[in-house]
């Protein structure tokens, strides 16, 4: 099997059909020389640090010698001493003996923090869902492009599923362009914790604790007052600060299995809900999501706590039977994908790791298109490229909601 | 349709659980309801409006959530009439007698399903300071008509309405804003210096490359990183639109004001740019 350049520029110059294989951003694609600090150890940061935060610094210091610099939460207004502690992100930013950034905080957060931190050169670690709204993860790939700096999602599962024989040839399938009709469809169904990420709708406003800055948490989006689930872990169940147990769990389900299906460069053209009308501020309960790529390929997630099962298409794989022989042969000649790259590899060699911005993206928009579905109660259709909905002005009002000032994209 | 009927509509929304989370009716379920509210025409838009309270502590939630229900019924095809009724009912909703909190939610429900008739009225509101973030949201998504409702406000406008509106023209691009930009990236408030720097680099005006890279030179800080991405942001506007010399201008001042290791990223990002400006 030919694995050099010669070998694949040769095997794409016997075909047309496998020009997609590639598409995908290589993963030496940023050059830029490791950033380090004078006496030889990364400086550290921790930006939200309650639920998954510790746990996210964590992965980020794995492999890496790092010291920890700084901790930062809005809820530390009793502590903060802008030494080790403060609850302003942006002045954990402007030290220049900060290199890596950890972010913990709840997903209303996660773009705006990943984008001022590469503006001020960090390299991120980043908890999933990546974003709140489709537009945020577009303005996160750009900028960390643009500043050359390493953005990984706080989700790994990416990187063992990609060493399996099998589903490395299921994505060779994928990749290669030589399905004519791909059959493939892939349901998740259950432990997407939606009950258990639903917000409650019966609690009366009440005075923020003394120690939580309730104007910093709530950022860029919609003020709203102050009601306990609103903060610290049941966040989850309300619109403005992320999207129930679907955007909870799902880019961590459904990441793996992104990079199997080799839809790390695309996205759904058309996304179906069946869910009741959606509550204007709680995540509710919804039954099944369809969305379906334009090659074919089929996503659907299933809650399984509400309505009807899904019924329309039983879960399949694409096999190599799925091929005519003379395709089997060229995927067989098909060099297998290189290995991903962790987040401490690509800070020392500032190669894109596994789960960099791009892919990221790509899976949190599953979620976004999923929960948009459900909050407009119509068939959607999405431009992959252009990232909008394709004659529904309404449904692009979610896509890209307004910010609260002072903050932008 | 009376009152009564109304609320006998909003009454079909299912209670809520012991835990007080929601599971909405199935959409065959609710919509006989929303299609005898809507079948009332304005009125009965107005007749729920009338249901919700100021302060949302869930004594209102079955109005609030069936006002909502026709917000998302009223986006589909084909629903067109009950959208413009829908609208024209909420935005009567706004600058009256209605309490604030009300009023907001009137606002975040034209975010929903408002068009370009709901935007004098949502301008009308942009001066007060407990629904101009509202207004202004609603008046971005909404994106027709708003630009003439900020331009109006702006002048007016103080402290935190301000910061919002001037951002919001930015959002928007909006050329005609450039001179007031100008003023403003000299204001006192920081946040006001780079909500104009940002929105100057929006719009993509060459005239401005002068005072964007004057407001990137402030001291090391947050400052300094973000009006340093604006006129990075302004250098790309200006390289797209074929304005080269202007582009090639801020990165060289980029390349040669970020000497310290500190901002060697920067420098790089200015010297790609360059590469491509022709400089």
């Amino acid at each position: 099997m030919p694995s050099s350049k010669i070998g694949r520029r040769k095997f794409l110059a016997d075909t047309t059909a496998s020009v997609g294989f590639f598409a995908v951003a290589p993963s030496a694609l940023l050059a830029s020389p490791p950033r380090r600090s004078p006496n030889e150890l990364y400086g550290g940061a921790l930006i939200g640090c309650g639920g998954r935060g510790p746990s996210t610094y964590q992965e980020m210091t794995k492999n890496l010698p790092v010291e920890q610099r700084a901790q930062c939460d809005v809820k530390f207004v009793d502590k903060a001493d802008n030494k080790m502690f403060y609850t302003d992100f942006r002045r954990v930013l402007e030290r220049k003996d900060i290199d890596l950034v950890a972010i913990g905080t709840p997903p209303h957060w996660h773009s705006l923090i990943s984008i001022a931190a590469a503006e001020a050169g960090k390299d991120v670690l980043c908890e999933k869902p990546m974003t709140r709204f489709i537009a945020e993860g577009r303005a996160v790939a750009d900028t960390f492009k643009r500043y050359k700096r390493i953005f990984q999602i706080g989700t790994f599962g990416r990187f063992g599923v990609s060493k399996d024989k099998k589903n490395i040839e299921i994505h060779k399938i994928m990749r290669s362009g030589f399905l004519k009709e791909n059959p493939g469809v892939y349901v998740k169904s259950g432990g997407l914790k939606v009950k258990e990420w639903s917000g409650r709708v019966n609690l009366a406003p009440q005075t923020p604790p003394a120690n939580l800055d309730w104007n910093f948490y709530v950022g860029a989006s919609p003020m709203k007052p102050y009601v306990p689930p609103r903060h610290g872990g049941t966040h989850r169940g309300y619109w403005d600060y992320e999207g129930g147990g679907l955007a909870d769990m799902a880019q961590h389900t459904l990441d793996p299995y992104q990079w199997i299906y080799g839809k790390d460069d695309t996205s759904p053209v058309e996304i179906e809900a069946y869910a009741p009308p959606a509550h204007p501020e709680v995540c509710a309960m919804w039954g099944w999501i369809e969305m379906k790529y334009a090659d074919g390929f089929t996503l659907v997630l299933e809650s399984g706590e509400w309505g009807n099962k899904y019924d329309r298409k039983p879960a399949r794989k694409p096999v190599l039977e799925d091929l005519d022989e003379e395709s089997r042969k060229k995927l067989a000649a098909l060099p297998d994908p290189e290995p991903l790259v962790t987040f401490a590899e690509a800070v020392r060699t500032r190669k894109q790791p596994g789960g960099n911005a791009e892919a990221a993206h790509r899976c949190a928009i599953l979620l976004h298109l999923a929960n948009i579905a459900i909050r407009t109660g119509r068939k959607l259709r999405f431009d992959p490229v252009k990232e909008e909905f394709v004659g529904d002005e309404l449904a692009n009002r979610y896509a890209n909601p307004p910010m609260r000032a002072p903050w932008h994209l | 349709m009376t009152q009564d009927k109304i609320a006998e509509a909003v009454e079909q929304v299912p209670a809520l659980d012991k835990r007080g989370t929601f599971t909405g009716p199935a959409w065959e379920e609710i919509l006989p309801a929303v299609d005898s509210v809507l079948s009332a025409g304005k009125d009965g838009v107005v007749a729920v409006v009338a249901m919700l309270k100021d302060v949302d502590d869930g004594a209102d939630y079955k109005a609030r959530y069936f006002l909502h229900v026709i917000a998302q019924y009223v986006g589909r095809p084909g629903k067109e009439a009950a959208r413009a009724t829908f609208i024209e009912a909420l935005a009567s909703q706004l600058g009256g007698d209605r309490p604030k909190g009300v009023q907001g939610y009137v606002a975040r429900q034209l975010q929903v399903a408002g068009s370009k008739d709901s935007a004098p009225a949502l301008g009308k509101v942009l001066a007060d300071p407990d629904l101009c973030e509202y207004a202004t949201q609603a008046l971005l998504a909404i994106r027709t008509g708003a630009v003439e409702e900020f331009r109006k406000a702006l002048p007016e406008l103080k402290g935190g309405p301000r910061l919002t509106v001037l951002q919001a023209l930015g959002v928007l691009a909006d050329g005609a804003s450039v001179d007031a930009m100008k003023a403003a990236i000299a204001d006192a408030d920081r946040e006001v210096r780079l909500a104009a720097g940002w929105g100057l680099a929006r719009i993509g005006d060459a005239g401005s490359v002068d005072v964007v890279l004057k407001a990137a030179d402030v001291d090391a800080g947050y400052e300094r990183i973000k009006a340093t991405s604006s006129a990075l942001l302004l250098a790309e506007k200006l390289l797209s639109a074929g304005k080269k010399a202007d582009a090639a201008k801020i990165y060289k001042h980029l390349q040669g004001t970020r000497t310290d290791p500190s901002e060697a990223y920067v420098k790089e990002v200015a010297s790609e740019g360059l590469a491509k400006a022709g400089g």
